[in-house]
């Protein structure tokens, strides 16, 4: 499939895409970061405070007061898987190969994600709950977090592989003008992804970290109930 | 026998595609009918279909690495 004389070196190109990848989006931050303004923002600045406000309010979304700790995270995992499947655009012949293609990157992407839910919601909950969580009320719910990891791992292996596969199997029957239409559905593809990732590490960590507190809340309004029946008792009794 | 790996990897796909095609279209047909009726609704309702499609999308795939560790065999 790919060019030959590269195949023992592939991965090589995977570790070097990805860190490549990783330090552009550093160089983005530490640019995007410098001389912020106030009021209305300009250029550079407006694209990406979009990002992170889209992302702020994901994390608001999930009704939690730690949204210091799970935008980052997020934004990470969104940043990172996003622009390793648009690599595959680029025009550029060992630069091309996405990283996201091969299993071993996205199986690690999704055991980050798997983990970092737990380790997050053991900072939000503490030791106990968070572990009490993998176990009660049925030790299944440990099972489910293994396919977490191969369901978000396979999910994004199996797109952006496919996708490149078939982008270079077309480009070899036809290489005029036919690969761009695979190009620009592989671009929805790549974006759809990268969000699909982040939507549902997003849904893990809230079923992780609500699972005690709707009980709470009920209590909650149970209480607010009768004491709103009380009062409505006394002003009954005031009445008569 | 031995050569019918060759049509394998296509028969491993191929009944997960149409079956994950129908799933998401009813998938899609029924948030694309929900957003007409409420479109206030429409953020969440487009959120809800993407997550549901990408489950609906992890069986193919799965199908699917089956059939690139046929094809490798070949």
């Amino acid at each position: 499939m790919l060019p030959v004389g590269v195949q023992h070196a592939v991965p090589y190109i995977v570790i070097i895409n990805f860190a490549l990848v990783a330090a552009g989006l550093m160089v983005f931050g530490m640019i995007a970061g410098r001389n912020l303004q106030e009021g209305a923002p300009q250029g550079l600045q407006n694209f990406s405070e979009a990002i992170v406000e889209w992302l702020v309010g994901q994390a608001r979304k999930m009704g939690d007061c730690r949204v210091n700790l799970v935008a980052p995270y997020l934004g990470t995992f969104f940043m990172l898987i996003i622009m390793s499947n648009l690599l595959a655009m680029l025009p550029i012949p060992l630069l091309r190969i996405p990283p996201t293609s091969f299993y071993s990157v996205t199986l690690g992407l999704a055991l980050t994600a798997v983990f970092g839910n737990i380790v997050i919601s053991t900072i939000h909950k503490g030791i106990l709950p968070a572990l009490k969580h993998l176990v009660w009320p049925n030790p299944i719910q440990l099972i489910s977090e293994v396919s977490d990891v191969l369901s978000l791992s396979l999910r994004l292996f199996g797109n952006i592989g496919g996708e490149f596969m078939v982008s270079l199997l077309v480009a070899r029957a036809a290489p005029v003008g036919i690969p761009l239409i695979v190009h620009a559905l592989g671009l929805i593809a790549a974006v759809l992804q990268a969000l699909v990732f982040t939507l549902l590490t997003s849904n893990f960590l809230a079923s992780g970290l609500h699972h005690e507190e709707k009980k709470k809340k009920r209590r909650g309004e149970e209480v607010e109930q009768r004491e709103e029946e009380a009062c409505a008792a006394t002003v009954a009794v005031e009445a008569a | 026998m031995k050569d019918l790996i060759v049509v394998a990897p296509a028969f491993a796909v191929m009944p997960a595609a149409i079956g994950a095609a129908w799933a998401m279209s009813h998938i899609s047909r029924s948030a694309i009918d929900g957003m007409t009726r409420q479109p206030e609704m429409g953020g969440q309702l487009f959120t809800a279909m993407l997550i549901g499609n990408a489950l609906v999308e992890a069986l193919v795939i799965y199908c699917l690495v089956i059939a690139l560790m046929l094809a490798g065999k070949i």
